[in-house]
């Protein structure tokens, strides 16, 4: 009953959680573990945009997120923000970064701060872990991905714009029937009316 | 086991079969491919001495210059000098910045080569030959796909026009007044992409009308149409071959079939003619190409509009339909 509501002590993130934590391998047990996603966060926060493992991606990810929501939520001035900033950014001058660079640049994010893709195994005998690609949103690098939103001219942006077109003109000839078959029904009633008022 | 099969079956409908047996027999399948292949190595044997020519590159960034065969040498190959990646993705090759070059056949002197793909900024050359190659497919697909006693002769298929939403090959059946179900026009596409996943190159070869009418004398529609069809391109028939399938057309088409990505037989159509022999059918579709990757929704939309009948010219039995003159086409669409 006096349940608080959980959104407004944590925030929602925009991407999975998953239900269980991976247990990295790790003789330092669950320290070791998250000194391992510690050196991953910084690194994602670092440079951008880092490809490694899927696993370690996949959990990385969502301390970053976590991370980056709480910077916008509380701001630079709250203690227990700077501390998670402190623990989760080992190279200090990151937590600049992340206040002073990240946090104007997602403010506005109605979507996830970071993307995640699969990446190509390399062909390396022995290495047999899926690869990841994991980046921050409106970093500076060239897109991975081709695009072929923008381009007009590409072949199926023109089949799609003339479907568009013959989709339209079938509805206007729909609505030109409707106005016509009213059209007559007035003129009936126009042609009528006299000959009773006759 | 024996269930599964029979349904199998089932679902194939009346008159469409699944593969390996065809329309046009497999005699007269083997008979065609020995001509063409005989025909194409006494040119290559023509050839005599190897001349060198030389072919300048210009990719987006940077420039080649490559020392190729002459009368030998493909765009192909060079395109196999440069990159894995390009070779793939190359769909007709651009030369001298004017005309648009088959990926397989022979280069004759030194040029300036560029190789076109999907993704260009201005890709309006590469989708119609694009169209034009699934025009071509769709007929290989339709000269097997029937049973045997069903006759089918390929007639033509007019110049491509990609905003007309769907690509159309007309074929003469014996069938009266069939109208395809959903089950056999969804056997018919899975056919094609069957046949596309087995990554024939598309060739290409220059021939005398003599040799033309020697291949295509069992099919009348071909046979009338190639004195015509040679009279407007300089007394040579060009042929284009995937597979064993073998037709006319004045190309360019694209460099695989492995470039198909989606394929979907849309709806067969009627005609209304006067062409002696049986009814014609317009068999019309839509397709997309590999590298280009939609939705599912998105590509209902075209599939539910490639439906439409098709408003390109309908044959008839006056007048041969001159497929477009883009094999020196220019820069204009």
């Amino acid at each position: 009953m006096n349940q608080a509501d959980v959104s407004k002590l944590v925030s929602r993130l925009k991407t999975k959680v998953n239900p269980r934590l991976r247990k990295f391998r790790s003789p330092e047990g669950p320290e070791g573990r998250l000194n391992k996603l510690r050196k991953t966060v910084t690194a994602l926060i670092k440079h951008e945009r880092i490809e490694l493992n899927y696993p370690r991606a996949d959990e990385a990810r969502m301390y970053a997120e976590r991370l980056i929501s709480d910077g916008i939520r509380y701001g630079d001035c709250h203690k227990t923000t700077m501390e998670m900033a402190d623990y989760w950014l080992v190279e200090k001058q990151l937590v600049h970064k992340l206040f002073k660079v990240l946090v104007p640049r997602f403010q506005d994010y109605s979507i996830s701060y970071t993307k995640l893709y699969r990446a190509p195994r390399p062909p390396v005998p022995g290495d047999n872990y899926s690869k990841a690609i994991l980046e921050l949103r409106g970093h500076p690098y060239p897109s991975l991905t081709v695009d072929t939103h923008s381009n007009k001219n590409l072949i199926h942006n023109i089949l799609l714009e003339e479907a568009k077109k013959a989709y339209r003109n079938t509805k206007y000839a729909e609505i030109a029937a409707k106005i016509d078959a009213v059209e007559e029904k007035l003129k009936d009633i126009e042609i009528e009316e006299p000959s009773k008022s006759a | 086991m024996n269930i599964s099969k029979y349904r199998l079956i089932s679902v194939l409908g009346k008159n469409i079969r699944c593969s390996n047996s065809r329309g046009i027999t497999t005699e007269e399948l083997n008979r065609q491919n020995e001509l063409f292949s005989s025909e194409k190595k006494r040119q290559k044997e023509k050839v005599g001495r190897i001349e060198k020519i030389e072919v300048e590159y210009e990719g987006s960034q940077n420039k080649t210059q490559l020392v190729m065969n002459k009368n030998i040498s493909t765009p192909y190959d060079c395109a196999r000098h440069l990159s894995e990646s390009i070779t793939k993705r190359s769909v007709v090759a651009l030369i001298n910045d004017t005309t648009l070059w088959h990926m397989h056949k022979p280069l004759p002197d030194s040029c300036k080569l560029e190789l076109l793909h999907y993704h260009i900024q201005q890709p309006n050359l590469v989708n119609k030959v694009y169209w034009r190659t699934c025009s071509f497919l769709l007929g290989a697909l339709i000269n097997s796909a029937f049973k045997d006693n069903v006759e089918v002769k390929l007639h033509s298929f007019p110049s491509p026009n990609v905003r007309s939403g769907s690509f159309v090959y007309d074929v003469q059946l014996s069938l009266d007044n069939w109208k395809p179900e959903t089950k056999e026009l969804k056997v018919l596409s899975i056919e094609m992409i069957k046949f596309c996943q087995k990554q024939h190159p598309i060739h290409c070869l220059d021939v005398s009308v003599d040799l033309a009418l020697d291949i295509f004398k069992d099919n009348p529609h071909k046979t009338q149409q190639i004195p015509d069809i040679a009279a407007h391109n300089s007394g040579k028939i060009t042929l284009f071959k995937a597979g064993q399938h073998i037709d006319i057309s004045k190309g360019p088409m694209v460099s695989n079939t492995s470039h198909i990505g989606r394929f979907t037989v849309s709806n067969v159509i009627k005609l209304d003619t006067d062409i002696e022999g049986g009814p014609i059918y317009r068999f019309q579709g839509v397709s997309l190409p590999s590298s280009i990757i939609l939705d599912h929704f998105a590509y209902g939309i075209l599939e539910a509009r490639a439906k439409e009948l098709n408003p390109a010219r309908i044959p008839g039995s006056q007048g041969v339909i001159n497929e477009d003159e883009s094999f020196v086409s220019h820069m204009a669409v």
